[in-house]
């Protein structure tokens, strides 16, 4: 799993590919947890190239959106395939995360709620 | 700190009696398993998805109780889902329990006490000597309800296991429960290996009751 990351009006915004699960969990927390350790509250996942998440990788959805709800960030994720989308709505993540259909408007909702 | 399973078991226990609260042997047999491959979940050796449940590393924790449920997964060699696993680990349950209950007394958690009931029958309770970490239990699921914060997902295999069973009034009044009724719905959706809980403890339910209705 590779995590790109780049920024935009303010978001940090990362983007992982390939299958998020229990083998590349870990990697995948601390990849993140980084960035918002440094100071970083607003963060948007881009689950473009993500093909695949098992409860593992909720796990650490979870874990951020917690981390951030605490420290009064912001959190959302966006450009979900359909599969994956799935596997959020199944476990109820759809009612707790923020998810948007695009990177932009994803952007433009996280902007408007810190306006 | 007690795994998910041990903490679900003091769950199931009536402190002021020493006894394990009315609920059908399914139930708990089913609450028990789910909760083991909760504690293999959450120890990164296991993973789920909404179709099957799969070994991630093999290596023991350290829980002899744990490793030997890791290595029977691992052994099978093939993907099966939760729903099986529960199904299989309904079998040894009674043992997985006893162990579970030793590890408990040997902590110091609870203490076992063997009498007879007009002279004849053997009973046994299993009073609870330090309450702290069944206090610990309530109160983190308690804080989880009533409140709209992320749960931790420690507290979500919890919760869903509770949900599952229908246990939530060892915890709390009836007013209360059906006050947290839809919040618990909610988190216990959060964990798949508690949905199948739920799912196999309403089908074993569905088919005893179908039985019952053609007798």
């Amino acid at each position: 799993m590779e995590l790109r990351d780049e920024r935009q009006d303010g978001i940090l915004i990362l983007a992982p590919s390939g299958r998020i699960d229990g083998s590349n969990s870990t990697d995948f927390e601390s990849g993140v947890m980084k960035w918002i350790d440094d100071g970083d509250s607003s963060v948007l996942l881009d689950f473009e190239g993500v093909g695949y998440i098992s409860s593992a990788g909720l796990r650490v959805i979870l874990i951020l959106a917690r981390k951030l709800q605490e420290a009064r960030g912001q959190f959302a994720l966006c450009s979900m395939q359909t599969s994956v989308y799935g596997v959020f709505e199944v476990s109820g993540f759809t009612q707790i995360v923020n998810i948007h259909p695009t990177r932009q408007e994803a952007i433009e909702a996280m902007q408007a709620a810190s306006a | 700190m007690l795994t998910i399973a041990e903490e679900i078991l003091l769950l199931f226990l009536d402190e002021q009696k020493g006894t394990f609260v009315r609920a059908p042997d399914f139930q708990l047999e089913l609450a028990l398993g789910g909760a083991v491959l909760m504690d293999l979940a959450l120890a990164n050796r296991i993973d789920t998805d909404p179709e099957r449940l799969f070994v991630v590393d093999p290596t023991p924790i350290g829980n002899e109780i744990l490793d030997e449920v890791l290595a029977r997964i691992g052994e099978s060699g093939q993907d099966r889902s939760v729903e099986y696993w529960l199904n299989d680990l309904r079998e040894g349950v009674e043992a997985l329990m006893e162990r579970l209950i030793d590890s408990l007394v040997a902590r110091g958690v609870l203490r076992r006490v063997e009498e007879k009931v007009l002279w004849v029958f053997e009973s046994r309770r299993y009073p609870v000597i330090d309450d702290r970490e069944e206090r610990e239990v309530k109160r983190r699921i308690t804080n989880a309800l009533f409140s709209d914060e992320i749960p931790d997902p420690r507290d979500i295999v919890i919760i869903s296991l509770v949900n599952a069973c229908d246990l939530f009034g060892v915890i709390l009044n009836p007013r209360e429960v059906e006050n947290v009724r839809s919040r618990a719905d909610q988190i216990a959706r959060m964990d798949l290996i508690g949905q199948a809980v739920g799912n196999t403890i309403g089908e074993v339910r569905a088919s005893i009751l179908t039985m019952m209705s053609t007798m």
